[in-house]
């Protein structure tokens, strides 16, 4: 399929970062990053007139690729929730990621929203920002500067607020390759299936010692309970090193829904959220119990 | 505003539109190139009225930028089937009675055609999953869900017929 750079004043689709780098700190005030647009033009739908130029990242193949590189996959910003979606090494690697992104939108959405764009517009509903913590994913943020490699938890900031400057771009997420024995559960609640904002969801990935008895790593991570993505850091000390079969899953429950701290909205109340939050990491360690079990 | 050109492949046509960088490609479909058939319902990606399918993918037209669509191959309802013939999905929309008032259908058979494109067999979930980005006000769903397995077993038996000749 053939593809041009459009050279219109307020349309911009370079084939290379650097020149896209290059237009960004030219003119970072006037100019917006488009990728999927399905965040961004849903914003702006009735106040297109804001925007002077577009900074368009479609032409840049290298932003749209999936990569395994040594320990570690590299996944381009521009890589789409239909993409990861329908990735074996995705599925075979990170499945809660893989989940995630199933459930987002409709296939309309899918086929156009991109792991970046969910990233940086930062909604603390963002379907894809809890499973990127739970499997301790980096950003990789770039600059005619130079780059800059920050872990998911530090880049988050507020609702819609990262560390992201106006220079920058993100290009890739780096995610590290799990271990064997890794289990992970997705579980997104909202009021219907498709297109809905999350009133709450969870990714929690369990990586299980030798014998799949100890727990050597937990990472539980919530969206829309909080101004960010959250890990809740109190149930790994609960849970390192301990034996899964004697783990109090009502106890593991209980602190998740102690330590978030959801707001009331139209999706749902400060009070639902917090028993369903309860609810839904029971509901997951069990079937991350079930998983390991059956684990040969 | 800045004008700039754009060239696109609309229904297997070339063509060359002059457009701006704020212009929508569902604006750009029906102002400017007259095809209608494709609606604008909520103008944000929820309703699936304005469905085309662009590059192969189902994509709503309103979250899409006219220069976005620079180089793109689109289809839109105008380019299913023709006048002598129509497309087996629409020809079951028909016979099953799937269309109310319809102004969801341009979007739901465009839905429908990715979805047996990618699975010719789909089961009630599945087609449920198919045409999860589209909504129908007059909540004729059952007989929508009638329709596609119609068109999923006319072609399969179609093209099974095709098969056989090949023997």
């Amino acid at each position: 399929m053939h593809q041009r750079t459009v050279p219109c004043q307020g349309y911009f689709a370079p084939r290379k970062i650097e020149e896209a780098l290059e237009i960004l700190s030219k003119q970072e005030k006037e100019i917006k990053v488009i990728a999927g647009g399905t965040d961004l033009l849903i914003q702006y739908y009735d106040r297109l007139y804001e925007i002077n130029g577009w900074l368009d990242l479609k032409n840049i193949k290298e932003l749209q690729e999936i990569k395994i590189h040594q320990n570690q996959m590299e996944i381009g910003a521009m890589v789409t929730h239909a993409q990861l979606e329908k990735s074996a090494e995705i599925k075979k690697y990170f499945p809660v990621l893989g989940k995630a992104a199933a459930d987002i939108g409709s296939p309309q959405i899918r086929s156009r929203g991109t792991i970046g764009g969910n990233i940086v517009n930062a909604s603390p509903a963002g379907d894809l920002l809890a499973p990127l913590m739970a499997y301790n994913a980096q950003f990789k943020l770039l600059s005619t500067q130079g780059e800059k490699i920050v872990p998911a938890e530090k880049f988050f900031i507020g609702p819609k607020k990262t560390i992201l400057e106006p220079a920058q771009l993100l290009t890739r997420i780096i995610l590290p390759l799990p271990s064997e024995r890794t289990f992970g559960s997705w579980i997104k609640i909202g009021k219907r299936k498709a297109l809905i904002i999350a009133t709450i969801t969870l990714a929690l990935v369990i990586e299980m010692a030798e014998d799949n008895k100890t727990v050597k790593d937990v990472r539980t991570c919530l969206g829309s309970v909080a101004p960010t993505p959250i890990e809740i850091k109190e149930v790994r000390e609960k849970m390192i090193g301990k034996n899964f079969d004697q783990l109090d899953f009502d106890q593991l429950g209980q602190i998740v829904e102690d330590k978030i701290s959801p707001i009331d909205d139209i999706r749902g109340t400060k009070e639902y959220r917090k028993d369903v939050a309860k609810e839904i990491m029971i509901n997951a360690l069990e079937e991350i119990d079930a998983a390991r079990r059956s684990y040969k | 505003m800045s004008k700039l050109m754009i060239e696109l492949t609309i229904n297997g046509k070339k063509r060359k539109v002059e457009t701006t960088h704020l212009t929508r490609l569902l604006d750009l479909i029906r102002d400017d190139l007259h095809l209608t058939g494709t609606k604008e319902g909520c103008g944000k990606g929820e309703c699936g009225a304005c469905t085309v399918i662009m590059n192969g993918e189902l994509v709503s037209s309103c979250l899409i930028l006219a220069p976005q669509a620079d180089g793109a191959i689109i289809t839109t309802i105008e380019g299913i089937g023709d006048d002598k013939c129509l497309d087996p999905v629409q020809e079951a929309f028909i016979e099953t009675g799937a269309v109310q008032c319809g102004f969801c259908t341009p979007g739901m058979i465009l839905a429908a055609k990715k979805l047996l494109e990618e699975n010719p067999h789909p089961d009630e979930e599945e087609i449920k999953r198919g045409i999860s980005g589209n909504l129908c006000r007059c909540t004729g769903y059952q007989k929508i869900f009638d329709a596609i397995k119609l068109a999923a077993n006319r072609l399969s038996s179609r093209d099974k017929g095709r098969g056989e000749e090949d023997v």
